[in-house]
C-alpha cells in the first residue's frame, strides 16, 4: 500500500518560470492490484510516479510505503528503495544507448555485487520470457520501439521488485504491441505484483486488468479517492 | 570474491564498456594524454639520468689537477712540475696526464684523446682503443676495423683498434679515445716532457682547502682545481639544461591542466542524462562515482604507462633525439649519446601521481553534483 498526503511538487520554485506539477495530492494505492492514471499532457502523471517511485521528493507533504514514510529518507535509502522496490518503466524507456540489451538489463543489479555470471543468467531468464532472446546482444539504438519496451520491462524486473511503475507503455506503440503489452501487465499482476501506470490511452483505461483508475487535471485528482487514509 | 570486489568487477565491466562506445573519442584522448605524459617522464628520465651519471664522472675525478696557467690560459706543463707537487705535504701520487680533444673533421664529432695512466690499458703503438660511441658515430661496421683520423687537408693517419668499452658510464667512455704516448706525441706534436697537467691524490679529504693554498704558495703559477671546483662546474652545466627540462616539464604540465580544465568544465547533456539513469534504477552516488574513478583510472594508467614507457625507450634506447639539440654538450658524439638506464621508484611514483591523480578528480568532481541530485531532476 502507497499513501500519499497532501503532496506537493513544484519545479524551479521560488523562480519565475516556478511549475506547480502536483498541487495538494491525497490518494492510496492498493497493493497487488493495477492502478492507472489518466488525464491530458502536463496534468503531473509523470511528476506524481516520480515521487510515488522516489525518483524525486516531494516540496511539501508525505509519501509512505507499507506505513513507513518514505519521502524525507536520505539518498541512499531512497537509492535502496528504487533498487530494490520498484522497477519503472520510462516514458522514453531511457534505457543507456550504446550498451547492449543485456547490459542494460544488468544495470540495476550491478551494484549488488553478486557474482557476474549470476546476474547474467538471471538477465538472460527476464530477456528470454519477454521474447527478445534473440536480440540480447543487440546494441539499444538498432532496437525497434516494442523491442525497447520490452527491454524496459526486463530491465525494470532484474532485482523481482514488488512495484511496478510504467510511465507511458503504450504511447510508441501500435495496437498489437500494446495488446501484448496489457498481457504483461496481467501476467505480473497474477504473480502478485503492484502496477501504477499512467496513461493517456482509453486501451488502457479499459484493460480488464485494471483495477482502478485515477484522474489528474492541473495537479489534482479529479475523482474522490476511493479510499481515504484516516488522519492523524 | 567478496561482494566488494565482485561490486568493483561490474563497475568496471560497465566502465569497459562504456568507454567503448566512445572509441575513437577515448583513443584520441589517450593519445593526447600520453603525449604529455611523455615528454614528462622524458625530461624527468634525462635529469635523473644526466645527475646520475655527473656522481659516476666525479667519482672517477681526481682529487686535485694542476694546470699551468701562461697568459691567463692553461699551457702545457713540464713532467717535472710532478715531483715538486709530490713533494707537497698531505699529496701523493702525483703524476702527468696527457689528453685532449679531437675534432674528427670528417664526421664534425669531438673526441676526448687520452694517454692511460694505467699500463696495462695503453694501447701499443699504432693502436687505440676507443669508446663504442666512436665506431657507431663513424659507421664502422665491423669490429677491428682501421680508424682513420685527419688533422688537416690531406692527412691521413691509421689506427688499429685493439678494443672497443662498453658503456658502463656512458658519459665517460663512448666519445672517448685511448692512445699511445709516441703516437699522441707524435699526432699532436707535443714535445717530449710536456704534459696537459698534473693530478694528485689527497691524503686527508679534510685538508684539501689547506693544501690548495700551500700548493699555490709553493708554485704560484700553477692553478689548483679541486674535484669540488669540477663538481660545480658539471653543476653548472648541467643547471641549464636542467632548466630547460623545467621549462619544458612545466609546458607539459600546462597543457595537462588545460587539458583536465576542459574536462572538468562540463558534464555533456549525454553524461548527466546516463547518470540520471544509473541513479534512477538503482545505482547510489557512490556507485556512480566509483564508476568515474574506474574511467579516470582506467584512462590514466593506460595514458601513464603508454607516456612512461615510450619515454623511458625514448631517453634510453634512442638517446633523447627529441632533446638533443638543446640538451646536448661539449665533446658528445651525434647522434649517439646512449644514457644508461637510470631511474628510481620515488621518480616514478611521482610521475604516477602528477599524471593519474588529477585527471582522476579531474573526472570525478564534475559529476558530484549530478551524482548526488535526484535522478528525476537529471534526467529530464
Ligand atoms: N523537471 C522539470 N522542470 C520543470 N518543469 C517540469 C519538470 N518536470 C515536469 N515539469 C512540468 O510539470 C508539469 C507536469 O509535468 P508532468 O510531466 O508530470 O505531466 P504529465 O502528466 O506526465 O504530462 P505528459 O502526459 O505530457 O507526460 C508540466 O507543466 C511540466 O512542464
Ligand atoms: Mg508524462
Amino acid at each position: 500500500m502507497i499513501t500519499l498526503q497532501s503532496v506537493t511538487k513544484t519545479y524551479n520554485a521560488g523562480r519565475p518560470n516556478a511549475v506547480t506539477a502536483l498541487d495538494g495530492i491525497d490518494l492510496s494505492i492498493e497493493g497487488r492490484a493495477v492502478t492507472v492514471l489518466k488525464g491530458p499532457s502536463g496534468s503531473g502523471k509523470s511528476s506524481l510516479l516520480s515521487v510515488v517511485a522516489c525518483m524525486a521528493r516531494p516540496s511539501t507533504g508525505r509519501v509512505s510505503l507499507d506505513g513507513e514514510v518514505v519521502s524525507g529518507l536520505p539518498e541512499h535509502f531512497q537509492t535502496e528503495l528504487r533498487r530494490v522496490r520498484f522497477g519503472f518503466i520510462f516514458q522514453r524507456f531511457n534505457l543507456v544507448r550504446g550498451l547492449t540489451v543485456l547490459e542494460n538489463v544488468m544495470l540495476p543489479a550491478a551494484p549488488l555485487g553478486k557474482p557476474f555470471a549470476e546476474l547474467r543468467a538471471r538477465a538472460m531468464d527476464r530477456i528470454e520470457a519477454l521474447g527478445l532472446g534473440p536480440r540480447a546482444q543487440t546494441r539499444i539504438e538498432r532496437l525497434s520501439g516494442g523491442e525497447a519496451q520490452r527491454a524496459a520491462i526486463a530491465r525494470a524486473l532484474i532485482n523481482d521488485p514488488p512495484i511496478l511503475i510504467a510511465d507511458e507503455p503504450t504511447a510508441n506503440l501500435d495496437s498489437a504491441l500494446s495488446e501484448t503489452f496489457l498481457q504483461i501487465v496481467a501476467e505480473e499482476k497474477a504473480r502478485g505484483r503492484t502496477v501504477i501506470m499512467s496513461s493517456h490511452d482509453p486501451r488502457v483505461w479499459g484493460a480488464d486488468c485494471v483495477d482502478r483508475v485515477v484522474s489528474m487535471r492541473d495537479g489534482r485528482i479529479e475523482d474522490a479517492p476511493v479510499q481515504q487514509e484516516p488522519q492523524p | 570474491m567478496t561482494p566488494f570486489l565482485r561490486r568493483q568487477r561490474a563497475l568496471a565491466d560497465f566502465t569497459l564498456a562504456a568507454l567503448a562506445r566512445r572509441k575513437g573519442k577515448n583513443i584520441a584522448l589517450i593519445a593526447v594524454y600520453s603525449v604529455v605524459v611523455f615528454v614528462l617522464a622524458s625530461a624527468m628520465f634525462f635529469a635523473a639520468s644526466l645527475r646520475f651519471e655527473t656522481t659516476t664522472v666525479l667519482e672517477g675525478a681526481p682529487e686535485i689537477t694542476v694546470q699551468k696557467i701562461t697568459l691567463g690560459r692553461q699551457d702545457l706543463i713540464e713532467g717535472s712540475v710532478a715531483d715538486e707537487i709530490a713533494a707537497i705535504r698531505g699529496l701523493t701520487e702525483a703524476h702527468p696526464r696527457l689528453w685532449g680533444y679531437y675534432y674528427d673533421r670528417i664526421n664534425g664529432a669531438n673526441y676526448t684523446v687520452m694517454v692511460p695512466d694505467d699500463p696495462e690499458m695503453m694501447p701499443d703503438p699504432g693502436q687505440i682503443a676507443i669508446g663504442e660511441g666512436i665506431p657507431r658515430a663513424r659507421g664502422l661496421e665491423w669490429a677491428g676495423a682501421p680508424v682513420f683520423l685527419s688533422r688537416y687537408e690531406g692527412d691521413l693517419k691509421k689506427f688499429d683498434v685493439a678494443r672497443t668499452f662498453s658503456r658502463d658510464s656512458a658519459l665517460m667512455t663512448s666519445d672517448l679515445m685511448l692512445m699511445n704516448e709516441a703516437d699522441f706525441r707524435d699526432f699532436f706534436d707535443i714535445p717530449e716532457g710536456r704534459y696537459t697537467d698534473v693530478v694528485a691524490r689527497v691524503r686527508n679529504p679534510n685538508e684539501v682547502a689547506t693544501i690548495v693554498q700551500k700548493g699555490s704558495n709553493a708554485l704560484p703559477q700553477m692553478r689548483f682545481v679541486t674535484r669540488a671546483d669540477i663538481a660545480r662546474t658539471y653543476q653548472k652545466l648541467f643547471d641549464w639544461r636542467e632548466g630547460l627540462l623545467t621549462a619544458l616539464a612545466f609546458a607539459g604540465i600546462l597543457a595537462f591542466v588545460i587539458f583536465a580544465a576542459e574536462k572538468a568544465s562540463g558534464l555533456s547533456a549525454e553524461e548527466a542524462r546516463e547518470i540520471g539513469i544509473l541513479k534512477a534504477v538503482g545505482w547510489n552516488t557512490r556507485d556512480v562515482i566509483a564508476m568515474k574513478m574506474w574511467e579516470g583510472g582506467l584512462i590514466s594508467l593506460a595514458a601513464f604507462l603508454i607516456g612512461t614507457v615510450a619515454g623511458f625507450a625514448h631517453v634510453f634506447f634512442f638517446g633523447a633525439p627529441l632533446f638533443a639539440p638543446i640538451l646536448k654538450g661539449w665533446a658528445v658524439i651525434y647522434p649517439d649519446f646512449p644514457l644508461s638506464p637510470h631511474v628510481d621508484g620515488l621518480q616514478l611514483l611521482t610521475l604516477a601521481l602528477l599524471t593519474t591523480l588529477p585527471y582522476i578528480a579531474a573526472t570525478v568532481v564534475p559529476i558530484w553534483r549530478t551524482a548526488s541530485a535526484d535522478p528525476d531532476a537529471v534526467m529530464r
